[in-house]
């Protein structure tokens, strides 16, 4: 029985196969996505209990947005029953553009960042604590 | 318009400032007038025997110096402390002057023999002062009161209402009651005034245009220079062109870069419909195509004019007269025009005068153009550099988190070869990504854009953070890292981003050189109008020969090379690059083996 169902949002299918072998080896159930539609897509018809999100894909905000979708404050969005689902945003744009993001529930409502590359060890200490929290 | 509207501040000081200096000379003037009254009457009355009204005489001498010492005494009051008339006061006080003044002529002539005295010359210098003080028609006005008052004394001692007393013997006493002497004394003496105040005010009137001119060249020239932003040069230059010529109007196109469109850059004072009408076709506009050459163009009628290419949006602006003049440097730039609604306004000199503000302008364009060119270069660059670094870092990430996740064994179990292999493996990306990001850090470090982004940034967060940041490090070194903070907050003027770089490299080469139970030292303090940060280690030091050349990029000292800890060469580049664009300060003391200081001083926000 895994130890629980975890959703990987990553254009990059490098990272995407390393934050899964590492994910699997603690025995989770990885679900992967290449894009947001794809991902907001698994969210509504898998229920994951966790969502590991990169920041970059097609465009510069992509992971934004789709982080900011999944917890619209609009009571009639259609991701209503998924807000409480934890937010890791996986991120190599603190070093690439002179912006810097810092989790914010107004602004941006994700749970933790995590700088790439993948560090195992955090990921899953971070995984750990989200899924034992929430 | 209003000659003080028009030319603003300085011009308004400059303005009052020859006012003082006129009222200074007229009251000089007086000062002798009045003493000369007193002296020329006691010489004349007794060395010449001349029969004088002596006392009369003395009483106005003293009377002039009188008030003239009263007139010093309002000065000083309609005087800021520099010695400047206030504008507002200027004219109460001249007018006051000249009353005085003319009421003394009157009272002067009476008493030297009214129309036989040999003053009446006098009031001609008067009319000469008068002419340079007052403004447009008001000399005339004055002369006509200088007449009036001669021909009323002249006709009162004739009636014998005012008692005749003739200075010059041998002069007739019945001169001053002959008609004919009279008129002809009256009319010769009204043609010499009117003559004095046409010719003086036609000298004054082109010296004071000189001077303005002389003013407006000299101010657009020190404002077009003040500036490298090259819209603002412009703004500037064409304003100042339309104000120095008196007009409303005025716009500057430049050469395009294929040199066959003239494109505006510039305007003032035009709709925004006409500024819309569309390029000018450099092949079919003869009056830019003319001016281009180098001559000057001057055009009266533009609806008639077939030099114009727009005749008809002319007309709908209400333009009809067109001045336009080359702007060229080392090579034409564009052309500067002014426009009137008056036909046929602008003259030769106009022309000469534009031709001259054009040609001190080009320069600042110029350098405004270089400038702008270079700025685009360097944002092509600092966006290029991004780009690349970013596709650099993501196949290097990539690589680097596969072998994470293979080095703990979550593919499967690895032999301790493999391991030995892919542990070096992830060295080399390790250190290939931290080249990347220091060559970024670098480029944005000298980039323009940076330091455009300049804000007040509390320190003490940034140096804790950084701190904080290397606590881990530093506890599994063994090496005490301590910080001390100041109480109260040191703001400086630098971005956040680029203060951590700077104490993340240099609190990371602390920790990085400095041996097992060493220390590492930051401080943070507060020194007059600057913030300075000391990171003092007891690492490996620097050898001297090495200290000059650091910041240089890729160098390394040959110790730390040796040392085997691995690094890009580049950290104290970017220390030195940021430090530089916040307008501070390093200095760096070591001896080998002993352990390195160095010391960051910035300039606080405020100071």
């Amino acid at each position: 029985m895994a130890k629980g169902k975890i959703l990987v949002v990553d254009d990059d299918p490098d990272i995407a196969l390393a934050t899964r072998l590492c994910l699997e080896s603690a025995g989770y159930e990885v679900i992967e996505a290449r894009n947001s539609t794809e991902g907001l897509e698994i969210v509504k018809r898998e229920r994951p209990n966790l969502i590991v999100l990169d920041v970059m894909m097609d465009s510069t905000t992509e992971g934004f947005q789709m982080a900011l979708t999944l917890r619209s404050p609009d009571p009639k969005s259609e991701y209503q029953q998924y807000q409480d689902i934890p937010i890791i945003m996986q991120t190599s744009i603190h070093s690439t553009t002179p912006v810097r993001f810092a989790p914010d529930q107004d602004y941006l409502p994700v749970d933790r960042f995590l700088d790439k590359p993948l560090d195992p060890d955090e990921l899953l200490k971070t995984v750990g604590d989200l899924l034992k929290t929430s | 318009m209003d000659q003080q509207a028009i030319l603003g501040e300085p011009m308004e000081a400059w303005l009052s400032r020859d006012a003082a200096n006129n009222n200074r000379r007229l009251i000089l003037t007086r000062w002798l007038a009045g003493v000369l009254v007193l002296v020329i009457t006691a010489a004349s009355v007794h060395v010449l025997g001349l029969p004088l009204r002596e006392y009369s005489l003395y009483l106005l001498g003293l009377a002039i110096l009188l008030y003239n010492g009263a007139l010093v005494v309002l000065t000083r009051r309609a005087s800021d402390p520099d010695g400047n008339l206030y504008l507002r006061n200027i004219r109460r006080l001249m007018i006051l002057q000249v009353i005085l003044d003319w009421l003394s002529m009157a009272v002067f002539i009476h008493l030297t023999g009214g129309i036989t005295s040999p003053g009446i010359v006098l009031f001609s210098i008067h009319v000469v002062m008068v002419t340079i003080l007052l403004p447009g028609q008001s000399p005339y006005v004055y002369a006509i009161f200088g007449i009036l008052v001669v021909l009323a004394v002249a006709l009162l001692e004739r009636a014998n209402v005012l008692p005749y007393s003739g200075v010059i013997p041998g002069v007739s006493d019945d001169l001053h009651h002959n008609g004919l002497y009279i008129t002809a004394q009256v009319i010769f003496f009204a043609v010499g005034l009117f003559a004095i105040v046409s010719i003086t005010s036609s000298i004054i009137t082109r010296l004071r245009e000189r001077e303005r001119q002389v003013m407006a060249l000299l101010q657009t020239t020190r404002d077009t220079s003040s500036t490298l932003e090259l819209h603002v040069v412009l703004e500037k230059l064409a304003r100042h062109a339309a104000e120095a010529l008196l007009v409303s109007r005025a716009s500057i196109r430049l050469l395009d870069p294929t040199g066959e469109q003239l494109t505006m850059a510039a305007s003032y004072g035009l709709s925004q419909p006409y500024l819309e009408k569309g390029p000018v076709e450099l092949s079919q506009s003869r009056l830019d195509l003319e001016a281009l050459s180098g001559t000057v163009v001057v055009i009266g009628h533009a609806a008639q004019d077939p030099r114009v290419q727009y005749p008809k949006e002319m007309a709908e602006e209400g333009i009809n007269s067109i001045l336009v003049v080359p702007i060229v440097g080392r090579q034409p730039l564009g052309v500067l025009r002014v426009y009137s609604d008056a036909p046929d306004f602008f003259k030769r000199e106009d022309a000469d005068f534009l031709q001259a503000i054009a040609h001190q302008s080009a320069t600042a364009i110029e350098n405004a153009l270089t400038y702008e060119a270079l700025q685009q270069a360097e944002q092509q660059r600092t966006r290029f550099i991004r780009q690349v670094t970013h596709e650099l870092r993501a196949p290097v990430t990539g690589a680097q988190s596969l072998l994470r996740v293979l080095l703990r064994n979550m593919a499967g179990a690895l032999t301790p070869q493999q391991q030995d292999i892919l542990a070096r493996l992830e060295n080399r990306m390790d250190g290939l990504l931290a080249l990347i990001t220091d060559l970024l850090a670098l480029a944005a470090s000298k980039s323009i854009e940076h330091e455009r982004k300049l804000e007040a940034v509390p320190l003490q967060p940034v140096v804790q953070a950084v701190v904080d940041g290397f606590a881990h490090q530093a506890d599994e070194k063994h090496v005490r890292l301590k910080l001390t903070l100041p109480s109260s907050t040191l703001v400086v003027k630098a971005t956040e981003d680029g203060l951590k770089r700077i104490f993340e490299n240099l609190v990371g080469n602390a920790v990085k050189y400095t041996p097992e139970g060493g220390l590492v030292q930051v401080d943070l303090a507060e020194c007059p109008k600057c913030a300075q940060v000391t990171v003092a280690d007891t690492g490996i030091g620097i050898p001297e020969e090495a200290l000059e050349k650091m910041g240089e990029e890729f160098y390394r000292a040959p110790n730390a090379v040796r040392s085997g800890i691995p690094g890009t060469g580049l950290g104290m580049a970017i220390v030195k690059e940021f430090i530089a664009s916040f307008g501070g300060l390093m200095r760096i003391q070591s001896a080998v083996g002993a352990g390195t200081t160095i010391t960051v001083t910035l300039p606080l926000a405020d100071a």
